[in-house]
């Protein structure tokens, strides 16, 4: 079995995600083809073959030229499998390159069984298995859901490129906003997600991560709705942390919000669903409702 | 200029979900339904290109699903989109990304559409596939998870969500096509008058058999709850009962509180 | 026989329950304790926007011309999160409805579009009297030809949304000779009138956000053309309107009961005594079978009155029926909920107290439930006599 891994590269850097890509195929049990628009400084540190476009000429996001280099790899290749991360890279370039293939396209794997994938759907609620009825499949795997792996070795480049066909370009990046807390030192993290209802219920959220000597987290929902400003938001589109504790509060644990704190020593979740997914990744899920619940847990702190 | 909005009608998420007898889907009994959350932001910015661009431009709502999928196109139909086609198909649920975006394909083909919003991708099923891969069959310029859309002289700049809360900036000339995120604008809510003109807008209803011509490239063989993969304590009971329990519990396991 | 609501209707109900979780509810419980009305008032102005202010009103005037069944759903979902706000809102709408029902087309024009378009924040329905409650008939406030005006005094008391309405739907003794009701007039009285005084308020057991005022007309001036139908024939008008408004406070009770027992249901399912959830109680269960049952029953009643007088069938009867059955529906309901909750319950920590005092009006006002008794006994028994 054979697989065309896409690397991801994103302002000048490899990143770290693509060696998830290498994780996922060992847990396949196939051989690994790259292709990375990248850079010949930064190369990853595999054996196999690598094609590599230079991003300077074909740019870091250039999609239909991208597809242009991933179709002819696969000429080459003949993969079974070509497979990126679900990001916004991958989520945007796969099914380019699988409807120009007419092959199946499995989006955000978080695992395998027997020939088949399984995904999440249902806002994480729920699980499908999906099977690919075409001879080559396209996959996206779950950022997190495979281990990194670094192979070692060194790759046998092929430069590649090709010539930009499309009416898209690009013009550049946007910084993200600038923080005013920064939540990486935090020790302790206290996150209100939609489950705490409405805005003025924030300051419970708030009083408690004082009383622990912490800093407000929270999730998308909250941030879009107003509630709380951007520089708190944790997950993929916010922040990364891995504090000592950290206290979910009505947060659902869709897998965009765990990403960014699953590293977290010791994690609480304080939610009235029993089956609400972020269970799986708690050490203590507590069954409650957070408005009844927080409060008394600040007083009992503060004590 | 013509538009087109692309919108599925998917279950509350709050919903408890149960397989189907067949356990490939959820059972749809007992759900209550609502416009994809990604959706709405995709109506509303459609809609605010509309005004933008002013009574030269027409905007049309399209879905695939059983009859009740109306509600949905009505409320798109109220919230200012001016006409819709429902393409109806009882077992729209059981197609795979590919069949629904090649049916739409199928109907859009030759229509001349400038530009077509859709959602990121469904709560539901979350695969993120339909928007691009239409883009791919008609040919069209797509840029993915919008959070800044603006509009001028044939050219959309479009402000994609990137990993961390970086943007990137990209221009598309039209024909195209883009997937709408969450926080891209503030969908508005359908006024009430808007909602009873609504019933004389046009709802162009297509049998989904005239416009499918292909076969799943997937199957889904199986639909379930994630297994527990345990571990994890689960408190229940009584509030000040829980709060000592967790007290106990982060005295014990952690170095945060003494 | 259907018993689904139409698509719109659906939709209708969907953008009420969606506007009022996310707006309305958040602010209740603050409405309920302060008496800044000024959330309140921003969110009857966005009610407005939306064309929740005139719900049965034709669209030549600014309504939304979505019918009465539309009416009945949205109010319950406005109930749902804050009862003073609903209110207000029943009020505002029936007072459109007797302006489109009786005013001449000048009057409509001038005071319906205002109404619904929120310039307006909202208008008032000036009936009871001291001496004049369950017997409206009784009233003593008089209006006076004088020339090139009609002159009013007297006072009302009980006025909904006195404090901020544009226009006040009133109702004085034109003809003090005639028979008992057969000498009453209707007329509108702009917001601002000089001899219009705003009274004191009333302090009530709920419903706080809500205004309740007494009015005063102390040689209050007004324009002839202010008349509003025929003369002497006011009496009969404000009995067939509150016959409609009656399918509003019926549908402002079930949401408030419904408010309590999803509440209620929730914790019960939460908390845990003698080793289990109270919820495997069967005194629990019961509370939560009988409750829902009769909430259930409550809406079918109002859907048919509703229905009823959307076809233009009589459905004063209904409608009477609607409104005592569930108001006091809504009120067990909130007594079994509160009681579900147990001390917690009867804490401010919790809505249930909330809701229990401000379900307790809709079996008084619009009529009190026993005049409601009254009237169906009355059409009853006329097919007997
Ligand atoms: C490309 C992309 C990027 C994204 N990036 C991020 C990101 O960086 N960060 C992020 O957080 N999300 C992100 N999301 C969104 C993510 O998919 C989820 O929608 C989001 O995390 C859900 O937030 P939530 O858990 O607060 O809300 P919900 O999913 O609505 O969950 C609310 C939870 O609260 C519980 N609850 C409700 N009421 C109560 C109560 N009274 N007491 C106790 N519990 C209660 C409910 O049971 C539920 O589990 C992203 C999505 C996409 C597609
Ligand atoms: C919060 C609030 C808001 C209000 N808003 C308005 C408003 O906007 N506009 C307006 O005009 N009015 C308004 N009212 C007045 C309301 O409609 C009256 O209070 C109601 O009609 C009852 O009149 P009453 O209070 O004088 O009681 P009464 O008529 O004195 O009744 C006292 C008791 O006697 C009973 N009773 C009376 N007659 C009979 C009978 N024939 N048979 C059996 N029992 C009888 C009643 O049912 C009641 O139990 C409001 C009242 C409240 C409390």
């Amino acid at each position: 079995m054979k697989t065309l891994l896409i690397g991801e590269y994103r302002e000048g850097k490899l990143l770290d995600t693509t060696y998830e890509l290498f994780g996922f195929a060992r847990q396949l049990g196939a051989e690994t083809a790259m292709l990375l628009v990248g850079s010949a400084s930064q190369l990853p540190a595999c054996s196999g073959p690598l094609y590599l476009a230079d991003a300077s000429q074909c740019g870091e996001y250039s999609p239909d030229l991208h597809k242009q280099l991933i179709l002819d790899a696969v000429q080459k290749e003949n993969p079974d499998y070509i497979v990126f991360i679900h990001s916004s890279y991958g989520w945007d370039l796969a099914p380019r390159v699988a409807t120009r293939l007419k092959a199946a396209q499995v989006s955000e794997v978080i695992g395998l069984s027997n020939n088949a994938f399984e995904v999440g759907c249902c806002n994480a609620k729920m699980r499908r298995t999906v099977k690919p009825a075409t001879g080559k499949a396209v996959i996206t795997i779950q950022a997190g859901a495979f281990p990194v792996l670094q192979p070692g070795g060194t790759p046998q480049v092929q430069t590649v490129t090709a010539t930009a066909a499309g009416n898209l370009t690009f013009v550049g990046y946007e910084p993200a906003e600038a923080k005013d807390v920064d939540l990486a030192k935090a020790e302790v993290i206290v996150t209100a997600g939609r489950g705490v209802g409405k805005k003025e219920n924030v300051p419970v959220i708030q009083a408690l991560a004082k009383a622990l000597g912490g800093e407000l987290g929270a999730s998308r929902p909250v941030v879009d709705a107003g509630w709380v400003e951007h520089s708190h938001q944790v997950g993929t589109t916010g922040q990364s942390v891995s504090p000592k504790l950290y206290i979910a509060c009505g947060v659902s644990g869709a897998i965009q919000h765990l990403a960014g704190m699953k590293k977290s020593d010791f994690i609480v979740a304080i939610n009235k669903d029993k089956d609400a997914p972020i269970g799986e990744i708690a050490d203590v899920l507590v069954v409650a409702d957070v408005l009844q619940f927080v409060p008394a847990l600040t007083a009992k702190v503060s004590a | 200029m013509k538009l087109l909005v692309c919108i599925k009608q998917v279950p509350d998420m709050e919903s408890r979900f149960r397989p189907n007898s067949q356990g490939i889907w959820f059972d749809e009994n007992d759900l209550a339904w609502r416009m994809n959350e990604y959706d709405e932001y995709a109506v509303e910015q459609a809609v605010q290109l509309r005004e933008q661009v002013g009574d030269s431009a027409e905007l049309t709502v399209l879905s695939i699903g059983p009859d009740r999928v109306v509600e949905a196109i009505k409320k798109s139909l109220a919230m200012g989109c001016d006409r819709a086609v429902h393409i109806r198909d009882d077992h729209a649920a059981t197609k795979d990304p590919w069949q629904i975006a090649s049916i739409i394909a199928a109907y859009a083909k030759g229509q001349g559409f400038d530009l077509i919003f859709t959602g990121m991708q469904s709560q539901d099923r979350g695969s993120a596939q339909v928007g691009v891969t239409l883009a791919e069959e008609l040919g069209y310029a797509c840029a993915t998870t919008l959070v800044g859309f603006a509009y001028g002289d044939g050219t959309v700049t479009a402000k994609r969500e990137l990993e961390g809360g970086i943007k990137g900036v990209v221009k598309l000339a039209t024909p195209a096509l883009v997937t709408c995120q969450l926080g891209l604008n503030v969908p508005r809510y359908p006024t009430l008058p808007n909602i009873m003109k609504a019933k004389k807008k046009e709802i162009e209803v297509i049998a989904v058999a005239d416009l499918l011509t292909e076969q799943p490239l997937t199957a889904t063989t199986s639909f379930h709850p994630p297994a527990r993969k345990g571990g994890g304590v689960v408190l229940e009971g009584d509030v000040g009962v829980l709060v000592e329990q967790l007290v106990g519990i982060l005295k014990d396991k952690t170095a945060v509180l003494r | 026989m259907f018993l689904e609501l139409t698509e719109e209707q659906k939709l209708i109900q969907d953008t009420a329950r969606v506007f009022a979780r996310a707006e309305l509810e958040p602010v209740a419980a603050t409405l309920d304790q302060s008496d800044d009305r000024t959330p309140m008032l921003a969110n009857l102005k966005r009610l407005a926007e939306l064309g929740f202010m005139g719900l049965n009103v034709r669209d030549t005037y600014g309504g939304a011309e979505a019918g009465v069944i539309a009416f009945s759903v949205a109010m319950t979902e406005i109930a749902r999160a804050c009862a003073s706000t609903a209110v207000t809102v029943s009020v505002n709408n029936m007072a459109c409805e007797v302006i489109q029902a009786i005013g001449s087309e000048e009057q409509k024009r001038a005071y319906i579009p205002k109404i619904c378009s929120g310039e307006f924040a909202a208008a008032s329905f000036a009936l009871t009297e001291t001496c004049a409650g369950s017997d409206p008939s009784g009233m003593v406030t008089t209006a006076t030809d004088d020339g090139d005006a009609w002159v009013l005094n007297g006072s009302k008391i009980f006025i909904t949304s006195a404090p901020y309405a544009g226009v006040f739907v009133v109702w004085a003794v034109t003809n003090k000779e005639a028979p008992k009701g057969k000498g009453i007039s209707c007329f509108l009285v702009e917001g601002g009138t000089s001899g219009l005084l705003v009274g004191k308020e009333e302090r009530k057991m709920g419903q706080h956000a809500s205004a309740t005022n007494e009015l005063v007309f102390d040689n209050c001036r007004i324009p002839k053309s202010a008349l509003m139908g025929k003369l002497n024939d006011g009496f009969r008008t404000a009995v067939a309107e509150l016959a409609g408004g009656r399918i509003g406070i019926g549908s402002l009770g079930l949401g408030v009961g419904l408010a309590a027992m999803d509440h209620a249901t929730r914790y019960v399912t939460e908390r845990s005594q003698f080793g289990q959830k109270i919820s495997s109680f069967q005194a629990i269960q019961w509370k939560i079978a009988d409750s829902y049952t009769e909430l259930e029953a409550a809406r079918l009643l109002l859907m048919n009155a509703a229905f009823r007088k959307e076809q233009g069938k009589p459905f004063s009867k209904e409608a009477s029926m609607a409104k005592m059955f569930a108001t006091e529906a809504a009120n067990r309901a909130c007594y079994q909920a509160l009681q579900m909750l147990g001390g917690y319950g009867y804490t401010r920590d919790f809505p249930l107290e909330r809701y229990a005092r401000d379900v307790r009006v809709t079996s008084i006002y619009e009529g009190t439930n026993e005049i409601q008794r009254v009237i169906i006994a009355r059409e009853i028994l006329r097919n007997f006599a």
